[in-house]
């Protein structure tokens, strides 16, 4: 009975900054309709900063707490002033979300910057000695965390109720239009409700961080579980958010001290997907029934980049041609490694591409079947003998089947609820790929995996992976630029714009949806595989949910619809860190700053950009001709 | 001509306290062009997305060519060549004028993904069929100079006449209109007329729900009335015209209450 109440007691703690994290995800989304992954990353900021002021300045702890905070609430500031705002205008709704995604990793690169990657653990407020409380122990930082919790929940409902500000506030969330008609100034309310979010996010880490350990890129942890919180109670309810998060931290923690953590995470993530499948909006959702037959978000869109015609067949051989030679030209070894990585990544990346960029279905765990094949394979070859082109092919069959399943959820969601459904399927993944010890190897990974080998070939140095993996990517790169430059093609685009419409003529949306994911998942198994058969290694984190996002960057820094572009944004993202060794540190940041600024001044990534300037290069006449067109609108 | 196209029985729905549309019935014969006239706001986009499926129906069914579709998909429907556009035009940006109106053959593209990413040439013929009817459908509304700009750039009266066209590639048997000519100049307006004639002498049945008099009167053979969600008229034209519920309804202050 005193361990179940010690439970439930540990379970509500953790449960408290969840809702807080969550607290925050629900501000931010009543007010703009966006989610901000970066939530998580002001956890982080504020405890390391408590740290520093206390520990490495000798601050007093009151003085300590004000001033974390204060710094949290600044950085709040300056990125919702800089990147969050200006941004809110001119991104669709799954921009925003990819850019903040970019955001976290900034954040976290320069937490990484600031702190270094040692964990870190904050004294408590109160000295180590727990209090007795009706035969249970209580730490007493567990008073700290939940008043404070109850404090920000009060504070605010009443700052959304009882004053002009939070009004001002509410009214942005209903209408923006009409309340900017009504005088409210809606970039600064946007902007404040994008501080206060940091600031409760910070307070939230800071309670939090002496019974937690901390690390830069412990703010990803905060972020998943508020995000998971905030789903599970409804997307933009308060009510919810704190719901969600307390039963999120008391069902984890029960699950952790009966049954194994692996089953607690495994837990969670099953639990968001089924209230997904269940109530897709959350248990307290109360927004209005959506109407279908008006388009649900104007979005611009960036034009696709055709590749037709004998231009592009010539620059096609051309840069094949330059590919093959290119490793007559590297002597590094590290570099020759970089290259096949990126190549390997990139038949992953063509898949997300077809998914994302084509099809309009964001991925947040395509990682997820790079693992499943990857594992699938790396076990079958090393232990069961099997030869690895078999072994690669039961990885494909595998994850293709996960696929189908995961649609099962995934069909009728859209927007954030994709996102959040895929981000779900990822760490179940992951919870699997580190917790299944005896099957995985666990954390510490998985060793003696053979080479790659098709009958007698080996392909058992860089070179000749290299050359594989490159013959590998011009066939694939030829299927998917015939399937998607016809009517498979077209379709695939008209659902990715406007499903309504393309179900009105006659457009089955869920088998397109179904086939993509299918092929993507394909393709991602096969890199997963393709990475364990190079390395002869492999381990949770290479495959894991920090991968997902890394092929996200890649494929908006590349350049998202153009198939090919991806290839640019693999080789910078892998490339760079491997050039400019001593300044690996940087990588995490650049890799956040890259997607930050790509997303919001790049629209179809590196290539896209490349080619539009060409194009427009070569067909100023034809844009001329149009020009009259525009003059006839009335 | 005397098998009946479409047929509305007693279709109703209520937005909670909202009756939208009441106990409507109508029927559309084979190879006609019916125009619907609702005022704003009396339930045409609704009894639109009953009849598509986009909502279903509290009560009532709709049958095309006599078999009900009221359980079937959005995507079913227009399986059976129910083909509808949208009141305000829903063109897929991103894509050109000439891919916006091949997406409407796509039910018409035999070629599966796979023979398509195979570059069979039997996938190639297929398309450059499709191309060249798609290139004259919009040499006759006047778009194919536009052929390859992107979609979003054209004028909305281009844009709703494309959208015509591409619901029309996808060779419906009765194509079901949104307000087709709103947003449109007269001269625009003169040609959706030509188009509708046209499209008519091609044996497709066409419903308009329409608030534009001279269009509606100039090519209608039958127009129904609704008002208030129910239906006020049904006749030819002419009789309708001289209908005073109709008159009232449109201009006199409307004293119904349901």
């Amino acid at each position: 009975m005193g361990e179940a109440a010690q439970i439930v007691i540990g379970g509500l703690l953790q449960g408290s900054v969840f809702a807080m994290v969550a607290l925050g995800f629900s501000l931010v989304f009543r007010v703009t309709g966006a989610i901000n992954l970066t939530q998580g990353a002001f956890c982080i900021i504020g405890a390391l900063s408590m740290y520093s002021l206390q520990e490495v300045f000798g601050w007093p702890i009151a003085l300590a707490a004000v001033g974390a905070a204060a710094a949290v609430a600044v950085t709040g500031l300056v990125i919702g002033a800089a990147v969050f705002v200006p941004a809110l205008s001119r991104l669709p709704v799954s921009g925003m979300l990819i850019m903040t995604a970019g955001l976290l990793t900034l954040v976290e690169g320069l937490a990484l910057l600031i702190w270094g990657s040692q964990p870190y653990a904050l004294p408590p407020f109160s000295g180590e000695a727990p209090v007795e409380l009706f035969g249970v122990r209580v730490t007493t930082q567990g008073f700290w965390i939940a008043a404070v919790a109850a404090a920000v929940m009060l504070g605010l409902w009443l700052l959304l109720t009882r004053t002009t500000m939070g009004k001002a506030m509410r009214a942005c969330a209903e209408n923006p239009t009409a309340a900017r008609l009504m005088g409210i100034d809606v970039p600064r309310a946007t902007l404040l409700s994008f501080a206060l979010a940091a600031l409760i996010g910070g307070l939230g880490g800071i309670v939090v961080g002496p019974i937690t350990s901390l690390q830069f890129d412990t703010g990803r942890f905060f972020t998943i579980y508020g995000f998971v919180a905030v789903a599970i109670g409804g997307l933009g309810s308060f009510v919810g958010a704190v719901v969600g998060g307390l039963l999120l931290g008391v069902v984890e923690q029960i699950a952790a001290g009966y049954v194994s953590s692996l089953f607690a995470n495994s837990l969670a993530f099953g639990l968001l997907l089924v209230v997904l499948l269940w109530r897709p909006s959350g248990l307290f959702s109360s927004g209005p029934q959506r109407r279908t037959d008006v388009r649900d978000e104007h979005r611009i869109y960036p034009p696709i980049v055709r590749l037709r015609g004998r231009g592009a067949a010539a620059a096609g051989v051309a840069a094949v041609i330059a590919l093959a030679v290119l490793p007559m030209m590297v002597s590094s070894a590290s570099i020759m490694s970089s290259l096949v990585i990126t190549g390997i990544l990139f038949i992953g990346l063509l898949g997300l591409d077809l998914l994302m960029g084509y099809t309009g279905q964001v991925s947040l765990g395509q990682a997820g079947f790079m693992a499943i094949g990857g594992y699938a394979a790396a076990i079958l070859a090393t232990n069961y003998d099997w030869s690895p082109l078999a072994a690669m092919g039961a990885g494909i069959v595998l994850s293709v089947a996960c696929a189908i399943v995961l649609s099962l959820f995934t069909m009728r969601l859209r927007g954030h609820y994709l996102a959040l459904a895929t981000l779900a399927f990822g760490l179940l993944v992951d919870s699997f790929t580190v917790g299944l010890t005896n099957v995985t190897g666990g954390p510490s990974g998985l060793v003696g995996i053979p080479s790659f080998s098709i009958g007698s070939i080996a392909f058992d140095t860089s070179e000749k992976m290299y050359y594989f993996v490159l013959a590998l990517m011009v066939v694939l790169v030829l299927l998917l630029l015939g399937g998607v430059r016809l009517g498979f093609g077209r379709a695939l685009q008209a659902v990715r714009t406007d499903q309504t419409a393309a179900a009105a003529l006659g457009i089955n949306v869920a088998r397109h949806k179904l086939i993509v994911l299918a092929i993507s998942a394909a393709l991602a198994s096969i890199s997963g595989s393709l990475y364990a058969f190079y390395f002869h290694f492999l381990s949770p984190e290479m495959v894991g949910t920090p991968r997902s996002l890394e092929l996200i960057a890649m494929l908006v820094l590349g350049g998202e619809g153009t198939l090919v572009g991806p290839l640019f944004g693999a080789a910078i993202l892998t490339l760079l860190p491997t050039v400019f060794q001593p300044l690996a540190a940087y990588k995490t940041f650049a890799t956040g700053a890259l997607l930050v600024l790509a997303v919001r001044y790049l629209p179809g990534g590196i290539f896209g950009a490349t080619f539009d300037r060409l194009r427009r290069l070569f067909t100023a006449r034809a844009a001329a001709r149009i020009a009259p067109v525009a003059g006839q609108a009335s | 001509m005397n098998a009946m196209a479409l047929e509305a029985i007693g279709l109703s729905k209520r937005f909670g306290g909202l009756l939208a549309v009441n106990n409507v019935s109508f029927a559309v014969p084979h190879g006609t062009l019916t125009a619907l006239i609702v005022p704003n706001g009396a339930g045409k986009t609704t009894l639109f997305n009953l009849i598509t499926n986009l909502y279903r129906p509290d009560a009532g069914d709709v049958r095309f060519y006599g078999e009900s579709i009221a359980s079937l998909s959005p995507g079913r429907i227009a399986g059976l060549g129910l083909v509808r556009t949208f009141q305000s035009a829903r063109i897929f940006p991103g894509m050109t004028t000439l891919e916006n109106a091949l997406v409407g053959a796509h039910r018409h593209v035999h070629a599966g993904p796979l023979s398509q990413m195979a570059w069979l040439a039997s996938a190639r013929r297929e398309e450059s069929a499709l191309v060249a009817r798609a290139e004259a459908l919009l040499e006759l509304v006047g778009l194919a100079p536009f052929r390859s700009s992107p979609a979003t750039e054209l004028p909305m009266g281009a844009q709703k006449l494309l959208e015509v066209v591409r619901a029309l590639m996808a060779r419906p048997r009765l194509l079901l209109l949104d307000e087709p000519a709103a947003g449109l100049n007269d001269s625009e307006t003169a040609e959706l007329s030509a188009l509708l004639r046209a499209v008519r002498a091609n044996g497709i049945t066409v419903v308009v729900v329409e608030h534009n008099m001279s269009l509606v009167m100039g090519v209608a053979d039958e127009v129904v009335v609704l008002d208030a969600g129910a239906v006020l008229a049904h006749g030819v034209p002419a009789e309708i015209q001289r209908d005073l519920r109709v008159i009232e309804a449109y201009i006199g202050q409307n004293a119904e209450t349901h």
